[in-house]
């Protein structure tokens, strides 16, 4: 497992998960895969236990990552519609991207709403 | 539970005067900033029982009166300026130290003397101030307790120093059953390793936070031009030879020239003090 934060990059919480949410779906992590203790992660990432603890919390949530009392938190296996959820996951990360960028640029909600439907009848009309 | 409970913790010096009622939730690490003689070292002094305070303390939920060897056990400081007497060596202070407190651990303190280099035989007033920070660190750490209080524990010492230090701390922190309060001027060592925040200002809390919560509930707007519309809620807005820069709670902020961005902890601390200075 990598992982690389920058505090210019948005919330650290949301780097980490996208980070081992990629290595997830790269294979890199595999099920089954024992990750470092919140604590541990905290200390190495030189980040807050708290950050540390919600980037878990989220990750376990949503199946990525499931927590053994006692024992540790671990790689959950893969399932059948991992592909399909990947390519959404990147989807929404590249959007929140996009919405960020939008924000820092002071385009508003609605602006972004219009210039994403611009995007998605232009595809349209090319295929 | 809570590493510490401050409750109506008053401290009355005349010219100055604490009045601090906080919790410092337990396995987390607590960042105190404030500007210099907004009640820092004095809320940590009280803390630590080195001065005179009306009100109640909790530690670990143990409350001081009746339990005061206990509670000094479990308590370890770190002071911007070394409380031991420099004229000594390592090697004779350590003694000294061990008899005060039966847990403390030579194998750590071995260890961490010789991994940051600290020579156990010269007189400590002759260490630089980053020698005498990580001394006071390592003696503090080999008491084994489980409430660490850090009096501005990076002032004054190099960045490669100071990444050690934090380090400590953070090691310190692996065990969940450990809590950190910790002063410092240098906020961009909470940016990354606070849990909570804790702004204090002429002796009152001005706030005390989850760093994460209040990353998220203020944002920072540098903008050309200040609309009405952002007036409303702009909080301790900085006037340039450009434009206005202000930390406000509304969610959506939108214009023309205008940059909207995750604020520091620098950031937050500068606007709100500025906007209460104001007042």
């Amino acid at each position: 497992m990598h992982i690389q934060l920058s505090l210019q990059s948005g919330p650290l919480y949301e780097q980490i998960e996208y980070q081992i949410r990629a290595q997830i779906f790269s294979g890199e992590l595999r099920a089954g895969e024992t990750l470092p203790s919140i604590r541990t992660l905290a200390r190495e990432l030189k980040i807050g236990v708290i950050t540390a603890k919600r980037a878990y919390d989220d990750l376990i949530r949503e199946g990525f990552l499931y927590a053994v009392q006692g024992k540790g938190i671990f790689v959950s296996e893969k399932r059948e519609d991992d592909l399909v959820n990947g390519k959404t996951e990147r989807l929404k990360e590249q959007l929140r991207a996009a919405k960020r960028f939008a924000a820092e640029n002071g385009v508003s909600p609605e602006q972004f709403g219009k210039i994403l439907k611009e995007i998605m009848e232009e595809t349209d009309e090319r295929s | 539970m809570n590493g510490l409970e401050i409750k109506d913790v008053v401290v009355d010096f005349g010219s100055f005067r604490l009045d601090a009622t906080l919790s410092v939730p337990r396995g987390c690490v607590t960042g105190l900033v404030g500007r210099n003689g907004a009640g820092k070292s004095t809320l940590i002094k009280a803390i630590m029982r080195q001065v005179e305070a009306s009100g109640d303390i909790l530690y670990n939920g143990i409350p001081f009166g009746g339990n005061e060897t206990e509670v000094l056990r479990k308590i370890a400081c770190v002071f911007d300026s070394p409380h031991f007497n420099a004229y000594l060596k390592p090697k004779r202070l350590v003694k000294i130290v061990k008899g005060m407190y039966p847990a403390f651990d030579g194998d750590l303190y071995a260890e961490l003397m010789k991994k940051f280099g600290l020579p156990d035989d010269k007189l400590v007033r002759t260490f630089s101030t980053g020698m005498k920070r990580k001394f006071g660190l390592i003696l503090a750490l080999c008491q084994k307790p489980d409430i660490l209080l850090l009096d501005e524990p990076t002032s004054g010492i190099d960045p490669y120093d100071r990444g050690v230090v934090i380090d400590l701390i953070q090691q310190f922190m692996l065990d969940e059953g450990h809590t950190v309060l910790f002063s410092t001027h240098i906020t961009e060592d909470l940016d990354k390793i606070a849990d909570y925040l804790v702004f204090l200002q002429n002796g009152k809390i001005l706030l005390s936070e989850e760093k994460e919560t209040l990353c998220e509930t203020y944002r920072l707007v540098q903008t050309a031009a200040l609309s009405e519309e952002m007036k409303e809620g702009a909080i301790g807005v900085q006037k340039s030879m450009f434009g206005y820069t202000f930390l406000t709670k509304q969610k959506e902020v939108s214009g023309e020239n205008v940059l909207v961005k995750t604020p520091t902890v620098e950031e937050i601390f500068v606007h709100l003090l500025g906007e209460e200075e104001r007042k």
